[in-house]
């Protein structure tokens, strides 16, 4: 039997990144990808000068009466340490909107709840028709393979759909997640929230009206209505702006959810997760860690255990080699919340299975005489 | 009146948007069809796309998940924008030869950038201008700066020319091209304001116009270019990425300063 | 619906001038010679151009489009609009890089651009606002506007035949009438919003 032909993959010398990735990324000529090297910037900024500018920038959206701004929570460890950072170093009254796209985790859910216990501010909380989310569900599953992609576009609106019409300015969001772990952009652009990032990456180039031209889950304009974003008038209206907090604030998840645990009573995962080692992250949705992220390995041959990894090699919390084995161990693995979202949809394991192959990438995976799927894994690497 | 253009760049490596820094640092923004989108609504003056891939250019940016198909390589991109750009195109980047740029004029460029070009055959320069106009041809020069002394740079700021922007703005006016496009490798990516001497001596030296790039990180920069030389054009790459509405609040802040802006 | 042909001038931005006719709801046809132009017999022609107006001849010779032209336009009135390099070959002569030949619809001749103020470069590039000097339908609601210009040359012509100027140093001629001749210098394809509207109104007129 002849070799299988595997396209070539290459792996960021520092972290575990790939070349195909999910994200936009560089790779330098030394093979660094360009999310080690934003990373590295962060030893040189002047921090306590930084939270001055950003002292100074939301000096005039404080306000006698009302919210100051808006944060947009899902409850999790992000969440709570924005909120805890937004009243307690900026001394601003937030309002806090969350999208409830019905994948929460028991525990997120109850994280969620204690906000506004343990936070002194009033909560705002959006759930579309479960009837619209199935159908959604299964429409983006099956174009985009991502049944996620109502809760991305979801989270990516609501927040800003509110401010608008509670007429609140400041938006301010958490961790530039692009920035982060693909190193799009630099922290000395001050990056702020756009439409166009919003269209482009948090929702793959499609907005709300693609989805209404579907036979098989139709939906109608009029059962949309939530996720439409305001237009440029309104945004010059309200003078709508939304400011990462990861421009200001050095990031360091290990501190952040130590201190939200001590002082709100924030709870990680109770059980592990089936793909990946981590229980502090993406209990507000069921896939994230699940289904949507085997998807991810499908698509592209890795999934949220690189990502952990890659966080955690870059914060120094473990070596490459003890990472590779992390990847080795999780990255594959089928979850059973497959099962789950099945049951959901109301649709058979072979209808996804069929469906998600259609969605690998030619730049990772080659399929084998026999049927099944290989790719070059970073453990192979000389 | 000619009113002062506000010019809006946007790199390109393998397909994907980019930022860049001091003509080294890449990081991927995206894909471009959307900020295009948001051009064509702001209705900006101009844009100059510029692909600044070096290996044989990959046009990577395809995947089954993403709204639109990635095109397959310049041709097909050029397509995919130039249908709803209503607003002037200039191309560049890895343009060698006249079909070079026969290919992006015929699909929507209305002008082209040429840089390596300048060193490597002159004579093509000369010939470009004599068969699509000298209104067509835009000399692309880097430069670096050492204290006083500023010199070009081309190839993608490898290759050190050993002359200053000023002989070698003159030569490509000699030469047919219609248009400077200046550019300062230093401030690139830098938001540390333009360079303003430089461009201003090249302004003095030519009597095409000149499109001062480099710098650009805060309204105030693109204020101070245009009070503090005659460019023609101001434009920027990466800061109209970072903001909501970048290029009209831009516009806002000039107008509501000078009269020379549409 | 109006039929409109698209005459390509050896070299020219000739996709943007269909996206554009497009979007004012006119799907152009394009030519290939003139055998191909006589036998769509449109009720418009379109004639873009860029280049260089020696290349923009020599193109429309070498491809046999002078002797259907003159029979379209001249013999049957079949309104034409010359954009920038369009225009300038529908004058009587022209200087860019020696004299060239040119239709000579319109009598006048393309001349290099003199402002007399060496900060008023040349190429004349980028957005300069129009005004209208008749009232010409071409220009109806447009002037005071700002358009997209991109040109070295401009035309000279005797005033019965200009409909629209422009100032650059001293006033220049930027739009031209004679009976179902008509030629624009700037871009309407590049000119956002005013642009289209003057296309509109060549189409729809």
């Amino acid at each position: 039997m002849s070799k299988l032909e595997l396209p070539k993959i290459t792996w960021c010398k520092k972290c575990v990144y790939p070349s195909p990735s999910a994200i936009p990324m560089h790779f330098d000529e030394d093979g660094v990808c360009s999310g080690c090297k934003v990373g590295t910037e962060k030893d040189e900024i002047d921090w306590d000068e930084r939270l001055e500018w950003m002292l100074e920038l939301v000096e005039p959206y404080r306000r006698s009466t009302g919210p100051e701004c808006v944060i947009g929570v899902s409850g999790g460890k992000d969440s709570y340490w924005q909120t805890h950072f937004v009243i307690e170093k900026l001394g601003l009254r937030p309002l806090l909107i969350t999208y409830n796209g019905n994948n929460y985790l028991d525990v997120g859910w109850r994280n969620l709840m204690r906000m506004r216990e343990v936070f002194n501010c009033d909560h705002h909380i959006f759930q579309p028709s479960v009837d619209v989310l199935i159908r959604l569900n299964r429409q983006a599953f099956r174009r985009m393979g991502d049944m996620n992609w109502h809760a991305h576009a979801g989270i990516a609106t609501i927040p800003m759909k509110f401010a608008v019409e509670q007429n609140i300015p400041l938006v301010i969001w958490g961790e530039h997640g692009f920035k982060e772990l693909g190193g799009m952009h630099s922290h000395n652009d001050l990056v702020e929230w756009t439409k166009r990032h919003r269209l482009d990456q948090l929702q793959r180039g499609y907005d709300w009206r693609d989805m209404l031209d579907d036979d098989e889950d139709p939906i109608q304009e009029k059962e949309l209505s939530w996720l439409e974003y305001p237009d440029d008038e309104a945004i010059k209206r309200v003078g709508l702006r939304g400011i990462y907090l990861d421009m200001y604030s050095r990031w360091n998840v290990k501190d952040q959810v130590a201190l939200i645990k001590e002082k709100y009573g924030w709870e990680e995962a109770t059980e592990p997760f089936e793909r990946t080692y981590r229980t502090i992250s993406n209990l507000d949705d069921r896939y994230e860690n699940g289904a949507h992220d085997y998807l991810k390995w499908i698509k592209f041959g890795y999934g949220r255990a690189t990502d952990h990894v890659t966080k955690d090699i870059r914060a120094g919390l473990m070596t490459r080699e003890e990472g590779i084995e992390l990847v080795r161990k999780y990255d594959h693995v089928k979850s059973s919340d497959i099962y789950y979202w099945l049951n959901y949809v109301d649709r058979s394991e072979e209808w996804f299975d069929t469906i998600a192959d259609t969605f690998r990438s030619p730049k990772v995976w080659a399929q084998d005489t026999d049927g099944s799927w290989h790719k070059m894994n970073i453990w192979d690497e000389q | 009146m000619l009113k002062r253009r506000v010019i809006v760049v946007l790199y390109l490596l393998d397909g994907f948007m980019t930022r860049s820094e001091v003509f080294r640092i890449h990081q991927l923004l995206g894909h471009p069809i959307h900020h295009v989108e948001r051009l064509v609504e702001w209705d900006v003056d101009e844009l100059i796309v510029i692909d600044i891939s070096t290996d044989t250019p990959k046009f990577d940016t395809d995947r089954d998940d993403y709204r639109y198909k990635g095109p397959k390589d310049l041709l097909g991109f050029i397509h995919q924008i130039s249908s709803n750009c209503r607003i002037p195109l200039t191309f560049g980047g890895r343009i060698r030869t006249m079909e070079d740029i026969q290919l992006r004029i015929q699909n929507g460029a209305d002008k082209v950038t040429l840089n390596a070009v300048l060193d490597e055959s002159p004579d093509l320069v000369r010939e470009a201008a004599e068969k699509f106009g000298s209104q067509a041809i835009v000399a692309s020069i880097d430069f670096t700066r050492d204290g006083d002394t500023a010199e070009v740079v081309t190839h993608h700021a490898t290759k050190r020319q050993g002359v200053t922007p000023v002989e070698w703005a003159k030569r490509a006016e000699k030469l047919g091209a219609g248009e400077i496009f200046l550019n300062a490798v230093d401030r690139d990516g830098k938001a540390s304001g333009f360079d303003v001497d430089v461009i201003q001596s090249v302004v003095d030296a030519v009597s095409i116009p000149v499109i001062a790039c480099g710098g650009a990180g805060h309204p105030r920069h693109f204020l101070a270019c245009l009070e503090q030389t005659n460019v023609a054009a101001v434009a920027a790459g990466n800061t109209f990425h970072f903001t909501e509405n970048a290029y009209p609040n831009l516009k806002t802040f000039l107008k509501s300063k000078r009269d020379d802006i549409r | 619906m109006t039929s409109v042909s698209i005459v390509e001038l050896g070299i020219g931005n000739i996709r943007s001038v269909a996206n554009a006719l497009k979007r004012v709801g006119c799907e152009a046809a394009i030519p290939a010679d003139g055998d191909e132009l006589r036998a769509q017999a449109p009720d418009k022609i379109v004639l873009p151009g860029v280049g260089a107006v020696g290349a923009a001849y020599a193109g429309l010779e070498a491809r046999g489009f002078i002797p259907v032209l003159q029979e379209l336009v001249i013999d049957r009135k079949t309104p034409v609009l010359g954009i920038c390099v369009g225009m300038q070959v529908l004058a009587e002569t022209c200087e860019e890089f020696g004299a060239h030949e040119t239709l000579g619809w319109i009598p006048g001749r393309v001349v290099k651009i003199e402002t007399g103020d060496p900060k008023l470069t040349v190429p004349h590039v980028g957005w300069n606002d129009i005004r209208a000097t008749t009232d010409d339908p071409l220009l109806a609601n447009v002037s005071g506007d700002h358009f997209y210009f991109c040109h070295s040359f401009a035309m000279e012509c005797p005033k019965e035949f200009v409909i629209g100027r422009f100032e650059y140093g001293r006033s220049f001629v930027c739009a031209v009438r004679r009976d179902n001749v008509c030629g624009i210098q700037f871009h309407p394809e590049k000119s956002s919003g005013h642009g289209e509207r003057v296309l509109r109104a060549f189409v729809q007129g």
